[in-house]
């Protein structure tokens, strides 16, 4: 008797312990099972098909200063700028602090640095901006200072910290760096294959990238794609189309949704026009202005690997956007670049091209030889335009429509000079060739 | 009442409690594992019988290439011996009919094959062409032109060996000399990403075997007498029950399927 009621008391404890063991495993597992649910709603909101914003906001250009002279860099089996910015993601970089305004000397000093590694955007963004890109806490906190250069040393160890520089008003800002190392950026700048060698001089309007020599480029050729008038509306319109008014003119077409948003197409010249009057707030802040603008050309565009942020003009709420190919943008023949955003209280505003590079395709024309930026300033001034007047100039590839192929088009180098805020390539202005002879 | 009777009450309820707890807590694994939305596709597919093996979820990067017509093989074709040549100019390609056909059975096929291949003489540039199972069937024996970037699947540079009664006699080859990158790398989908994908649309019946999912470069178009090739993911389903096989193809860049036209020449770009 006693024996079987020993077996009762021990089973009773293995059975009692179990139910202690299983409930401690239950309330863990419901608690990873809560995190996984978490992790999936986050990741559930990046698409995986999209380009991602960092490729759109982006450096274009590379320099690098040797012990000698500085050098654009390139390299045209991969984006350096794009995979320096992967490298850098994994760096603790602390908050930045102010070093210096309105310095011109010692602005020339920094972005002159020797050894010094460094990345252009087209135009400046907020530090906060570059946070969220990088995924970067200590860099978001700083909502309201601006910057268009990443500096980096390579070679001074005494010296681990990156560099945030301001054209328009000279101020750099220096911020100390962690977990990082030169050893992979030595690399990538090893590897580039297009190495022009540049001078940053500063001008009335700016900092201008000074080819020192004349310099060799060559021509791309791409198949172009465009789409029908019905597949913008169809994005833009938020898909419903049943309430459309259509009107035609002389080849430009409008399509109204409502009384609340209108679509323009200009069949002769391709490009389109969209003004939505129900998106009437204005972006808080400089994050949510580039978000917007990222949102809405994702939302016109298919293919937007190869478009950067050209330009972000925060106090009108501008935003322009240009393809870009070997680091040098594209220049079409419309005056807004490839894609323009604005927004307003009246509702937002988007200018765009129905023509976008899509395949690749080996040209059979020459490398162009331009001459160099001092040879082109030379030629403005016998044209009486004065090195003052240049409010921006730059190396831009042109567009140029193949007469016997409609669907592929040239892109030849050329340089593009803004004077009166007007973009127009050096033989508009000068009845010359930039090309050197 | 007395204590034993308490103890033999307390030993059943802790009991059956420790089967409901048991129970909940399986119930609770399996909701784990259908939280994240690719995982629980595969579970998923796995459910529906659809096989495959381990899945690559790692991205890589791929680029634009192209190439320009090549004459190569025309200009090397005194070096073919013991076969009967006839060369097409407008496709680049070569139509032979060795007069000492080849005794292959399905085991040995690949390495009689290879042994051939290797020699100048029989084939041209034959060094830079490899066995592809998943092109290769009964009647054809399919290898592809290889190189530093990659394989290629593609019609433009292919060696195709047919097959009659066990015994090879006679192939056709294209060529292509080199590829040149058009374009800086740019990211592509990964094998899971396709398959996936792939399943989400209805690709992939209930029933079937995943039998290849390779990446090769493939011919996208031809432009300014040069022809584009782009990273194509070529993936093989077997159904289970007829044994036959269906190839998919999925642009690597974009993850869009890629229809063929009738004719089966050319992928429409996508």
């Amino acid at each position: 008797m006693k024996f079987s009621r020993l077996i009762v008391q021990i089973f009773l404890t293995v059975a009692v312990i179990t139910s202690i063991v299983l409930s401690f495993f239950i309330w863990t597992n419901t608690a990873r099972y809560q995190r996984g649910r978490n992790i999936d709603v986050t990741s559930a909101e990046s698409n995986k098909n999209e380009i991602p914003m960092n490729q759109v906001i982006s450096p274009t250009s590379v320099i690098w200063h040797d012990e000698t002279e500085q050098h654009l860099i390139y390299n045209s089996n991969e984006n350096i700028s794009l995979s320096i910015q992967k490298v850098m993601q994994d760096w603790k970089i602390s908050e930045p602090k102010q070093v210096s305004k309105k310095d011109g000397a010692y602005y020339q000093k920094i972005i002159q640095g020797k050894n010094m590694l460094q990345m252009v955007y087209p135009t400046a963004i907020s530090i906060n901006t570059f946070g969220y890109l990088l995924n970067n806490d200590s860099l978001k906190n700083d909502k309201s200072n601006q910057f268009n250069r990443i500096l980096v040393n390579l070679k001074d160890k005494k010296d681990p910290n990156i560099y945030l520089a301001n054209d328009s008003n000279y101020a750099v800002y220096k911020a100390k760096l962690k977990n990082a190392s030169s050893v992979p950026l030595t690399k990538l700048v090893k590897k580039a294959n297009i190495n022009l060698q540049v001078r940053l001089d500063i001008m009335k309007h700016g900092v201008f990238t000074s080819y020192v020599n004349p310099i060799k480029l060559k021509t791309y050729s791409y198949v172009i794609s465009g789409k029908q008038d019905g597949e913008y509306t169809t994005a833009l319109f938020d898909s419903n189309t049943n309430g459309l008014v259509t009107s035609e003119d002389n080849g430009v077409y409008t399509y109204n949704y409502g009384e609340s948003k209108r679509l323009v197409s200009d069949h002769n010249t391709d490009e389109l026009t969209f003004e939505d009057y129900t998106d009437t707030s204005v972006p808080k802040n400089q994050l949510t202005f580039l978000q917007r603008g990222y949102q809405k050309i994702t939302n016109i565009q298919n293919s937007i690997s190869n478009l950067r942020l050209y330009s972000a003009d925060w106090d009108n709420k501008d935003l322009v956007f240009r393809e870009y190919v070997e680091g040098f943008p594209i220049f079409k023949k419309s005056q807004f670049g490839s894609i323009r955003i604005k927004f307003s209280r009246k509702g937002s505003t988007e200018h765009f091209l129905n023509k976008v590079l899509e395949v690749p395709v080996p040209s059979n024309q020459a490398a162009t030889r331009l001459k160099s930026t001092n040879a082109i300033f030379k030629g403005l001034q016998r044209a009486g335009y004065s090195p003052n007047d240049v409010e921006d100039i730059e190396v831009g590839y042109q567009w140029e429509a193949e007469a016997d192929n409609e669907k592929v088009v040239d892109l030849k180098p050329t340089y593009y000079v803004k004077i009166d805020s007007h973009w127009k390539s050096y033989d508009e202005w000068t009845n010359e060739s930039a090309e050197e002879d | 009442m007395d204590f034993r009777r308490i103890e033999v009450i307390f030993l059943i309820v802790f009991f059956s409690l420790d089967i409901f707890l048991f129970l909940s807590f399986r119930n609770s694994q399996q909701l784990v594992s259908s939280t994240s939305n690719n995982t629980s596709t595969v579970a998923e597919m796995h459910k529906r019988n659809i096989s495959f093996g381990s899945l690559d979820t790692k991205s890589g990067y791929a680029y634009y290439l192209g190439s320009q017509p090549d004459e190569s093989l025309a200009q090397n074709l005194q070096k073919l011996n013991n076969q009967k040549i006839n060369y097409e100019e407008v496709n680049h390609m070569i139509s032979s009919t060795l007069n000492d056909p080849i005794t292959v059975t399905n085991a040995d096929r690949k390495d009689v094959m290879n042994r051939f291949v290797q020699k100048d003489s029989n084939i041209l540039f034959g060094k830079q062409y490899k066995y592809a199972p998943q092109l290769s069937t009964n009647s054809q024996i399919v290898y592809v032109r290889t190189g530093s970037l990659g394989e290629v699947y593609d019609k433009t540079a292919q060696l195709v060996f047919s097959v009659s009664d066990g015994e090879v006699v006679g192939y056709t080859q294209t060529y292509v000399d080199s590829m040149i990158i058009l374009h800086e790398k740019q990211a592509i989908k990964s094998e899971k990403d396709v398959i996936t994908n792939l399943y989400a649309n209805s690709e992939i019946p209930n029933n079937s075997k995943i039998s290849y999912a390779n990446l090769a470069y493939t011919k996208l178009l031809e432009a300014k007498n040069s022809t584009i090739y782009i990273p194509v993911w070529f993936v093989t389903i077997k159904n289970k029950d007829s044994k036959v096989s269906a190839t998919k193809k999925v642009n690597a860049f974009t993850g869009n399927i890629i229809k063929s036209s009738t004719n089966g020449d050319n992928y429409s770009a996508q």
